[in-house]
């Protein structure tokens, strides 16, 4: 039982000082977020209100998009096949 | 034993049980993911597109005060760190992803930093979001070519996509005013990023580089009376 206590607290410690795998979910997740609130907010302001002063902000918005979708995809292969070598 | 021989107290302790057993498998499984060091930087590149939601801020008086406060309390902070680092108070194997020259020197990530705050604070939005995005994006997307098709092809790829960061960004101005402001801020990212000093990272410089260059163009322009800024493309909420 002890032993048990001693590697998940051994685990805990390990998963604390990775600080990619805090940052990970970040990384993804943020621009995806901006890029949806760009493509958002030109919809809202811009489109359905006939103006196309926001037009910037949805060629900014899938910009950010399609560039880190494609970027991330890579990242996540790279993470899934070191997983299938540590097997 | 059968489910209505339980007692609750049972109940309880098996499910408990489970449950830590869960938590221990999970624990394990995340301390067996590995992450490529190599595409964590890449990500951490792209990611940085995103400090562009800085210019969708509202434009009051009370935020204009956190607009400017904030971000030269991160990059203090990030300075703090860094010297802590390198001074040895910090742990190197922290700090994931860093490359083996930089563990005698201040991180690219300071650099990009401190770039990013000055853009955000010196310069109007039509030139700092085409820089921002040259850091962000062109950066890495050379960094690949870079590896699959050679140096030169890289440096050719590299002024294209800057040149259609800076196409997109300026496309509501004059044809001449963009054609112009597009060759010398691609120009000024892909010397920027192309040119290695000891002292200043690549990251600092592809968005500094074509930021100045464009700075004296608009202000040498302006002398003659020749407005070079297009209309903004991020309005604020």
């Amino acid at each position: 039982m002890q032993q048990k206590k001693d590697t998940r607290k051994e685990n805990i410690q390990k998963l604390l000082v990775r600080l990619e795998l805090w940052f990970a979910p970040l990384l993804i997740i943020m621009p995806m977020s901006v890029s949806m609130f760009f493509l958002g907010d030109w919809y809202i302001r811009g489109f359905s209100q006939g103006s196309s002063m926001y037009d910037g902000e949805l060629i900014l918005g899938l910009l950010l998009l399609f560039v880190n979708f494609f970027f991330d995809v890579l990242f996540l292969r790279s993470i899934r096949m070191q997983k299938k070598k540590e097997c | 034993m059968l489910l209505s021989e339980m007692t609750t107290k049972d109940v309880f302790k098996n499910t408990k049980q489970r449950m830590s057993k869960y938590q221990d498998d999970f624990l394990e499984q995340l301390t067996a993911i590995e992450v490529d060091a190599h595409w964590f930087r890449r990500v951490f590149h792209t990611f940085a597109a995103s400090f562009l939601f800085y210019y969708l801020l509202p434009d009051e008086e009370w935020m204009n005060a956190i607009k400017i406060v904030v971000p030269i309390l991160i990059v203090f902070c990030m300075i703090v760190i860094e010297y802590r680092r390198l001074r040895g108070t910090l742990d190197h194997q922290r700090f994931f992803g860093l490359r083996s020259y930089e563990k005698k020197q201040p991180a690219s990530y300071l650099y990009f930093g401190i770039a990013v705050v000055l853009l955000f604070l010196l310069f109007p939005q039509q030139i700092a979001i085409p820089c921002i995005l040259c850091a962000s994006f062109t950066d890495p997307i050379m960094g690949e070519t870079r590896h699959y098709f050679g140096k030169t092809k890289a440096y050719a790829i590299g002024f294209i996509v800057s040149l259609f960061f800076f196409c997109i960004t300026w496309y509501r101005a004059d044809w001449w005013i963009l054609l112009l402001v597009s060759v010398i801020g691609a120009a000024g990212a892909l010397i920027g990023e192309a040119k290695k000093l000891r002292l200043i990272d690549d990251d600092f410089m592809i968005q500094i580089l074509p930021a100045i260059l464009l700075l004296v163009l608009w202000q040498g322009l302006r002398f003659f009376g020749i407005e070079l800024l297009p209309p903004p493309l991020i309005h604020p909420l």
